[in-house]
C-alpha cells in the first residue's frame, strides 16, 4: 500500500485567518510534516513561495492585497519562479460552480470546500503527491491538466490523439526566402 | 533556500497546445507503507482535537469581528471597505463553523454571505435583514449548549434563507444568467 512520507514534505499555507493557519498547521503536523511556512496575505505568500520553495501550497482565495486566484496566476507564470508546476490546493468557503471553475481556470491543482477536515485535506495531498498531473498550456491557459477523467461520451474532435501529427509545421524562414529568391 | 536542479519537463506539442510532464519531484515522499497500523488521517484528527478547547474562544472572537462589521455598516452606512469587512466576517464564519464545532451557524452565515455578495448594489442591502443574520448567528452561538439548539437553528436558518433568497430573485430579475448561476447546486467536493 502507497503511502505519503510527510516529513519529506515541505509546506507553505497562506491564509489571512489566524485561526484556520493554526488548524492547518495542527493538521499538516498530525500528518507528520515538519517543515510548514505561515503567511497571511498574497503579497507575503509570493515572497515566502520565492524565499521557501515549497513542495506544496495551500492557499484561501479571499485574502487582502491580491487573492488567492491571482496568487496562482502569479506562480503558474513560466519563467517568473523557481517552480510553476507546484501543487496549489485552494480551500475556501467558496463552493459555487462558477467559482470552482474560475479556481480551475487559473491553475489550482486541487478545490476544497471548507469546512475542511482531516480525511478530505489528506486525499488531496496524497492525489497531488501519488498521482501527478501533466500541465497544459495553450495560448490562455498554463496549468494543471483540466480534464481528470476520460469521458466516453464526448462528442468532438479529439485534439490530443495523434501526437506529432496534429503538430501545424512552421515553414522555416530560410526555406521561405529560398522560394521568394 | 534553492531548488534543485531535476531533468527538464517533457513536451509534446500538438496544433494548438502543449502537454508538459514536469519532473515527478514529489517521488521522494511517495513510500511502500511498513505500518499497516499507521494511520496519518487519525493522528491529525487527534491533534486537532487537543486543539478544540481554543475554538470556543476562536468562535466568539470571529462573532465580535461580524459584530463589529455590523456596527460599521449601521453607522457608515455599506462603503466598499465594510462591504468588504462584512462579507470577509461571514464568510469565515461560514468556512470555520463547523471545524470549531458550530456546524449550526454554517447556513445562516452561507445566507449572509448571499445577500451581501449578490446583491447588485451594495447601497441596497438591507441592513434589517443583515442585523437578523448578525443576530441569529450570535444567539446560536451563545445558546449552543440548549437541548433544542438544533431546531431552533434549523428553523431561523431556513427562514433568513428564505427571505434573503426572495430578495436577491427580486434583486436581480433583470440578470437572469447570474440569477441562475447564484441558486446552480454547488460544485465543490
Amino acid at each position: 500500500m502507497v503511502r505519503i512520507d510527510f516529513n519529506r514534505l515541505r509546506f507553505l499555507v497562506i491564509d489571512d485567518n489566524a485561526h484556520m493557519r493554526r488548524i492547518l498547521r495542527t493538521l499538516l503536523h498530525g500528518y507528520g510534516t515538519r517543515e510548514v511556512y505561515e503567511a497571511e496575505d498574497g503579497a507575503a505568500g509570493l515572497e515566502a513561495f520565492t524565499h521557501y520553495v515549497p513542495d506544496i501550497v495551500l492557499v484561501d482565495w479571499m485574502m487582502p492585497i491580491f487573492d488567492g486566484l491571482e496568487l496562482t496566476q502569479m506562480i503558474r507564470q513560466q519563467g517568473a519562479n523557481a517552480n510553476p508546476y507546484v501543487p496549489i490546493i485552494m480551500l475556501t468557503g467558496h463552493s459555487e460552480k462558477k467559482r470552482v471553475m474560475m479556481a480551475r481556470d487559473a491553475g489550482v491543482t486541487e478545490f476544497l470546500a471548507k469546512p475542511i477536515s482531516a480525511k478530505a485535506l489528506y486525499e488531496r495531498i496524497f492525489n497531488v503527491v501519488a498521482n501527478p498531473r501533466p500541465f497544459i498550456k495553450t495560448k490562455t491557459y498554463f496549468g494543471p491538466d483540466r480534464r481528470r477523467n476520460v469521458n466516453p461520451n464526448y462528442v468532438g474532435p479529439e485534439r490530443r490523439k495523434g501526437g506529432k501529427a496534429d503538430v501545424i509545421r512552421q515553414q522555416p524562414l530560410l526555406e521561405k526566402a529560398k522560394v521568394l529568391s | 533556500m534553492s531548488r534543485r536542479k531535476d531533468d527538464a519537463p517533457s513536451v509534446a506539442t500538438y496544433a494548438d497546445h502543449e502537454v508538459i510532464t514536469p519532473p515527478h519531484e514529489l517521488r521522494k515522499a511517495v513510500a511502500q507503507a511498513a505500518d499497516s497500523d499507521d494511520d496519518p488521517v487519525a493522528r491529525a484528527e487527534a491533534a486537532l482535537s487537543q486543539l478544540s478547547g481554543e475554538f470556543g474562544e476562536w468562535m466568539n472572537a470571529e462573532c465580535e469581528r461580524l459584530e463589529q462589521a455590523r456596527q460599521d455598516v449601521k453607522r457608515e452606512g455599506f462603503t466598499p471597505k465594510n462591504h468588504d469587512a462584512l462579507f470577509r466576517a461571514a464568510h469565515d464564519i461560514k468556512g470555520e463553523a463547523a471545524t470549531f464545532g458550530y456546524p449550526a451557524v454554517a447556513g445562516i452565515a452561507d445566507s449572509l454571505c448571499r445577500l451581501v455578495e449578490h446583491t447588485p448594489e451594495i447601497d441596497q442591502i438591507p441592513v434589517t435583514l443583515v442585523e437578523q443574520h448578525v443576530d441569529a448567528i450570535r444567539a446560536i452561538v451563545r445558546e449552543y449548549a440548549r437541548a433544542d439548539l438544533a431546531d431552533v437553528a434549523h428553523v431561523l436558518t431556513g427562514r433568513l434563507r428564505e427571505v434573503t433568497d426572495d430578495f436577491l430573485r427580486a434583486e436581480n430579475d433583470f440578470r437572469p444568467d447570474y440569477l441562475e448561476n447564484i441558486f446552480a447546486p454547488p460544485l465543490a467536493p
